[in-house]
């Protein structure tokens, strides 16, 4: 028996717990890097235990129990078993592939990176700016146009992301900065995006699953990383493919830990994906930041990582910057207005016509065409009533044959996710 | 954008129910334990709660009006079969 739950909480079950996850696996990376030369060899042997973990994983998940494999009772109901991709996922697939071996390297060369003196942490609040990045790309694909309160709270929970994380140890570079904004931001924006999109495709009349998505997307992402390495290779007279497979098997149980983690913390993250925007998914999962002091307090008592700070004021800073992040979390949260229209048309006027023209209005989410009392039944999302007025409604009236309409507001909603 | 049509195995459909006023949390407890049902959205104009069936064949939507019906406090249902979508 399937329990409906309310959407809107799954949805932060999934992206809290996603960045809990991912603050442990992120506590293993510093562990992991100190341990490793450097950061090419780090990312691959990354992605090898990566798709060692995910490939492992996904077979015990697809076992059946019951009629149902493990996988789909535990992470996502839409898991049946590991699958080929399709035709129509592949370009998908490259460019998040592509997107998350850029982001990896990019990630692992801040470790190494002599100015900000072994502490990612200087430089890594500013990674949290990808937020800003997906909300342009959202306002470029039409159908997500932000809102203002969209942007708004972005900006909230980005701004409240770096003074949360800010370490003032270490000096920031410019090579750094420059790492941050044009490798680690967009190859984090792709990776979201057509993650995201991939979550949105229909396989088989069912909803994509997050375990596969995650699955292929490790193999994708293993194979950039190895053909960039490669060419970096090739003009430097260097070994690193082959130090990384050795690394792999020499520091297997810290990679093996880290993968695990973000194994769980992916396909969370990509279930997440489905049901709500790309950016505020990553704008919830940022909060990432909150649940790695604890796990930065514990290394750093085992003396596996800097101290944590002590001094009053920066510990002030970082808690301003947590309660802004979180208020823009809970804004992103709150203001979603759902709205059902059913529509009546005049005889005489194509049903074909009449959906393309609804379907272009924004804010439209879905629109059937029914067999019964109303033609068509319109389902909406608005960040505002008056734009739902002005934006929708007016809209709607404008569309030749459209004899009767009904506005209903959802005021709660359950669904099987 | 993706289109569905007729060639796709599963039937969808709203049904638009009016409410008797009243203790209507403990028919939407209900509700969320048929198994045809995907979504419940209870709503604020002509309708009171308006719920989105998936089912195998038409046979089983009825069996799905039908069970809504015996739920206490479902004073009408109005079922609108979907012959096409578009979405996000």
């Amino acid at each position: 028996m399937k329990i409906k739950i309310r959407k809107r909480y799954l949805f932060f079950v999934l992206a809290f717990a996603s960045a809990i996850i991912s603050a442990v696996s992120s506590g293993i990376d510093t562990i992991a890097g100190d341990l490793i030369d450097n950061y090419w060899i780090l990312s691959i042997s990354c992605f090898i235990l990566a798709l060692i973990v995910s490939f492992s994983c996904s077979a015990f998940l697809s076992i059946p129990f019951n009629g149902k494999s493990i996988g789909s009772m535990f992470l996502d109901p839409s898991f049946r078993r590991i699958r080929l991709i399709r035709k129509k996922e592949v370009f998908y697939h490259i460019l998040a592939g592509l997107g998350n071996a850029i982001t990896t390297i990019g990630y692992f060369a801040l470790f190494y990176d002599k100015d900000l003196g072994h502490s990612p942490s200087v430089i890594l609040p500013f990674s949290q700016i990808v937020i800003l990045y997906l909300v342009i790309a959202e306002s470029i694909t039409d159908k997500d146009t932000p809102t203002l309160i969209d942007i708004q709270s972005s900006v909230i929970v980005t701004f409240g992301a770096i003074l949360g994380s800010i370490s003032l140890t270490g000096t920031i570079s410019v090579s750094a900065l420059v790492i941050v904004f044009l490798v680690i931001n967009p190859g984090s924006m792709l990776f979201s995006f057509y993650q995201r999109k991939l979550k949105m495709m229909k396989i088989n009349e069912r909803p994509n699953d997050a375990i596969n998505i995650r699955l292929w997307n490790v193999i994708f992402a293993l194979s950039f990383t190895l053909l960039i390495t490669l060419i970096f290779d090739v003009f430097n007279n260097t070994t690193n493919i082959i130090e990384g497979f050795i690394a792999s098997v020499q520091f297997f149980g810290w990679m093996f830990a880290m993968a695990f983690g973000t194994f769980f913390s992916f396909v969370l993250y990509i279930r997440s994906l489905g049901i709500g925007k790309a950016s505020i998914a990553q704008a919830v999962r940022s909060s990432v930041i909150i649940f790695s002091i604890p796990v930065t307090i514990v290394l750093s008592y085992f003396g596996l990582a800097d101290p944590f700070p002590t001094d009053p004021i920066l510990l002030l800073i970082k808690i301003i910057g947590m309660i802004i992040m979180m208020l823009g979390i809970s804004t992103f949260a709150l203001a979603l207005t759902k709205a059902y229209v059913f529509i009546k048309m005049e005889p005489g006027y194509p049903i074909e016509g009449t959906m393309k023209r609804l379907w272009t209005i924004k804010g439209v989410n879905r629109v059937a065409a029914l067999a019964g009392p109303y033609d068509f039944i319109v389902k909406i999302h608005t960040r505002t009533l008056v734009k739902g007025y002005e934006r929708i409604l007016r809209k709607v009236q404008e569309i030749p044959g459209v004899k009767e309409y009904r506005w209903q507001s959802v005021l709660k909603e359950w669904e099987d996710i | 954008m993706r289109v569905s049509n007729k060639v796709k195995k599963m039937i969808n459909a709203y049904i638009l129910l009016n409410m008797k006023p009243g203790n209507n949390d403990k028919a939407i407890e209900e509700m969320r334990k048929i198994e045809d049902i995907a979504k419940i959205s209870i709503v604020a104009g002509e309708y009171d709660i308006v719920v989105r069936a998936q089912v195998k064949s038409l046979g089983r939507l009825l069996k799905v009006t039908d069970n809504i019906q015996m739920i206490n406090g479902v004073m009408k249902t109005t079922t609108q079969i979907i012959e096409k979508e578009i979405t996000a």
